[in-house]
């Protein structure tokens, strides 16, 4: 086991010469894709309940590796002297496992887009209603992709660094997409404004309480609190500090353990929701 | 700090172990037939009440799980909207789900394609009304605004974890008369959506909703398991305040307890008889 | 037959909410434009913040975690643009990571400029190390060994040859991680980075709510909340930047939104009076 994670931790793949790198590289690619493969019309045969098992014992042994990894002990120079004391055996198999996860993400996001894409060229191809917004999306992806990938590609120099390129990618992202970004976040300012004056309504005893503790505190972390009387930004941090911070890390406590009942649940898969 | 492994602070990696003990013994207890208690959560019981109202108007009805990355919140948020779609199946309401993270929308995909399968209607399932719109915030945002905007839809769930573009989906389905009912573990976005949403279920309760929704014995135990857990965390933490009142903060025993690395600090200090 | 018309009061609580956003936009540019500028009562976490950079000594690390884009710029641009600057009077040496894509352009340009204006040289006393898609990954692999886990710096240029970063060997070497974000990445922080680390914090007004237990139980050692906090920050370093004009702004609309609040609840009680 320790001469597995040894070679895993040197990596010793990447310090092979380039082309035997690229070899092995692809082999393993290509096999793994292989196995992939093979392993669908496997599934696809078995029956429900050997497909079940098979799902449940992949989970458990996927879960108990992050969590073995967690709970071992890291010092074992006193049976290994030459190990490093802070890591187990099975501690360097973590950054390669945590870049496959990664990886997944990237393919999913290819996914995700493709699926977007086919959505909206059906949309405008069969004119479906408000098909112009398709056309719309469909233009903005294309240029904004092209624009992107050859800025990339000119920042590591592999093509030229064209005046146009530059001012049309300095037009769609700093004059056109930040500057959407910032204007929705700043619909939240007035949003929030309609939502409070809608909603902050004196119904009861402890809304009365809640809404004239907001005040004061609305009130007293601005400049104009301090203006008004040096007591209110003390007020303010007083209820910061001694009243919301224990009523957050109550919740956070709640949902600290709903969340690892969850994991533990998934883990040992006896959460049947979305499985 | 740096707690990378549970060697860093066994205390802490004890009471991980104690949790989950609490959460597998009651499971094993509802497994067997014990019958347990789970309070009424107001924002559930609407949720029929919601997609009536959809079915009634005849127009739709929406699911956003929100920016969570594929993990245990999202897989909750989707267990939930898995519920609502085959209550939706039965009405033949339509419905969209909205998506800003891609491994979820595919997840999704068969989760959704799953509860019509379960509810008889398979003929229903539309995989265009499933949508990854986009992994950037503010695109998301104002993808969901505008279909929620165009759409009028009558009811509009929201589950998972959310960041500043709450308020924009909640006001957005607020101005179009949507019921709305959200469910997050973000509290910081708590009070928009109590603010503009019809319902919110807040912290672990967004956790107890696939027990309450379901009354499965393993959910209802796991939820007792919860409670169980908080308890001891509840007494553990007036148990700290009472010993660090009486022994101050810097004895040895307080500092194994409290913090990271205490562990050596207490073998120093009292097994080798260091003082302290 | 006659129809009803409304009262003042209904029609108060039925205002059709584009009057309320001109209100609110009208306030936001006149107090924006116009020359009042208030000082601002330093609260504790900033003055904590300022201390625990007052300690560095000339050639000390520094780690900026910058997490923010265009979205958050009025509440995090003030913030680093503040923070670059007393790292630069300290005479430290700092480095910029970005876990956003966004980001990595944002304070990539904005770090550039103000390292001009001063004098401080990319490469020598500053580094930014691009864009890292995850950052627990990054921030266990900086833990063992930095320069193998991040390799290059935004400008391509192999980070064991910067002089900058000579002798640094892992984030064991820094003296202090200041996360700059609109998002919750602080616990990733407080979870994964080495013990010595200090932990400083810039947030958003609306996630430093949750920081508070943090900043409680010593996990954080100072805080600067949002434009308010970088008015405040600014006014202990003695330097006018843009976090005066912005908390002015919002010192103003704060006062409008408390008015409007108050004249709901007014109207709602006028309302009930005279129906009865």
């Amino acid at each position: 086991m320790h001469m597995l994670t040894n070679l895993m931790a040197q990596q010793t793949i990447w310090r092979l010469p380039e082309e035997s790198r690229i070899l092995f590289a692809t082999l393993i690619v290509l096999g793994a894709f292989v196995l992939v493969l093979g392993l669908v019309p496997v599934l696809q045969t078995l029956p429900p309940r050997g497909r079940r098992a098979i799902i449940v014992t992949v989970t458990f042994l996927a879960g108990l590796f992050f969590a073995a990894e967690f709970f071992l002990p890291v010092d074992w120079t006193a049976v290994f002297p030459k190990d490093d004391p802070k890591r187990n055996f099975l501690t360097p198999a973590i950054q390669p496992a945590q870049n496959v996860l990664q990886i997944i993400g990237a393919l999913a996001l290819g996914l995700g887009t493709f699926g977007l894409v086919r959505l909206h060229l059906r949309n405008a191809v069969q004119r479906r209603p408000q098909w112009g917004y398709s056309i719309v999306l469909l233009v903005s992806f294309v240029v904004m992709a092209i624009f992107s990938v050859l800025n990339t590609l000119a920042e590591k120099g592999i093509v030229a660094r064209d005046p146009l390129l530059q001012r049309g990618f300095s037009i769609l992202f700093d004059y056109t997409l930040l500057q959407l970004d910032a204007a929705m976040f700043s619909l939240v300012a007035f949003y929030i404004f309609s939502a409070a004056y809608r909603a902050f309504r004196i119904r009861s005893v402890e809304a009365s309480i809640l809404m004239f503790t907001a005040m004061l505190v609305m009130i007293g972390v601005v400049p104009l609190g301090a203006y008004i009387s040096p007591a209110l930004p003390a007020i303010a941090n007083w209820v910061l500090a001694y009243l919301n911070a224990p009523a957050q890390r109550a919740i956070e406590f709640g949902v600290g353990i709903g969340g690892l009942a969850m994991a533990i649940r998934l883990w040992l898969s006896l959460e049947r929701g979305v499985t | 700090m740096s707690y990378q492994h549970a060697q860093d602070n066994w205390f802490s990696a004890i009471l991980i172990g104690l949790i989950a003990l609490a959460v597998l013994v009651n499971i094993w207890r509802a497994r067997r037939g014990k019958e347990l208690y789970i309070r009424r959560i107001p924002g559930l019981d609407a949720i029929d009440e919601a997609i009536g109202r959809s079915t009634e108007l005849g127009r739709p009805v929406t699911m956003i799980p929100g920016m969570t990355d594929f993990g245990v919140v999202a897989v909750q948020a989707l267990t939930i909207f898995k519920y609502i779609t085959k209550q939706i199946a039965r009405f033949a309401t339509p419905m969209r789900l909205l998506s800003g993270n891609p491994t979820v929308f595919a997840v999704a995909q068969e989760a959704i394609y799953d509860a019509y399968n379960e509810a008889g209607r398979p003929d229903l399932y539309d995989a265009d009304s499933i949508r990854f719109l986009s992994d950037r915030q503010f695109a998301f945002a104002s993808g969901v605004a505008g279909l929620i905007q165009r759409e009028r839809v009558a009811a509009s769930f929201m589950f998972g974890e959310f960041f500043a573009e709450s308020l924009i989906f909640a006001e957005t389905g607020n101005m179009v008369g949507a019921i709305q009912i959200a469910g997050t573990v973000s509290f910081t976005q708590v009070p928009f959506f109590v603010a503009a949403c019809d319902y919110t279920i807040i912290g672990e309760e967004f956790y107890a909703t696939s027990a309450y929704l379901s009354r499965e014995p393993v959910l209802l135990g796991s939820l007792v398991g919860q409670d169980i857990a908080k308890l001891l965390f509840a007494l553990t933490t007036i148990g700290g305040v009472i010993a660090a009142s009486i022994a101050g903060t810097d004895a040895p025993i307080i500092k194994l307890l409290g913090q990271p690395g205490g562990w050596d600090a207490f073998w120093s200090s009292v097994l080798k008889g260091g003082g302290q | 037959m006659q129809a009803r018309t409304q009262s003042v009061w209904q029609r108060m609580l039925s205002i059709d909410r584009r009057w309320l956003y001109l209100i609110l936009f009208v306030n936001i540019m006149t107090f924006l434009l116009a020359p009042i500028r208030m000082p601002a009562s330093i609260s504790p976490p900033v003055q904590k913040f300022y201390d625990e950079i007052e300690k560095l000594q000339p050639g000390d690390m520094v780690m900026i975690s910058s997490n923010w884009s265009a979205s958050t710029l009025a509440e995090n641009q003030p913030q680093l643009e503040a923070l670059i600057t007393h790292l630069m009077r300290k005479q430290a040496r700092f480095t910029i990571i970005s876990i956003e894509a966004q980001s990595r352009d944002i304070s990539y340009r904005l770090a550039e400029r103000i390292t001009k204006e001063k004098g401080y040289q990319y490469g020598e006393q500053w580094v930014h190390f691009g864009f890292v898609p995850n950052l627990v990954v990054a921030i266990k692999g900086m833990v063992n060994d930095l320069p193998n886990t991040i390799k290059q710096d935004v400008r391509g240029k192999e980070i064991s040859k910067i002089p900058a970063l000579q002798g640094v060997k892992s984030l064991s070497d820094y003296k202090i991680v200041i996360d700059v974000t609109p998002s919750g990445t602080v616990p990733a922080w407080i979870s994964y980075s080495p013990k010595n680390l200090t932990i400083l914090y810039c947030p958003t007004s609306v996630m430093a709510a949750e920081a508070y237990t943090y900043l409680d139980s010593g996990q954080i050692k100072g805080m600067i909340t949002g434009a308010k906090g970088a008015q405040e920050y600014e006014q202990l370093l003695g330097i006018r930047g843009l976090g005066a004009p912005f908390a002015n702004t919002i010192s103003f609309s704060h006062l409008l939104i408390i008015f409007f609040i108050l004249l709901g609840n007014f109207a709602m009680l006028m309302n009930r009076l005279q129906a009865r």
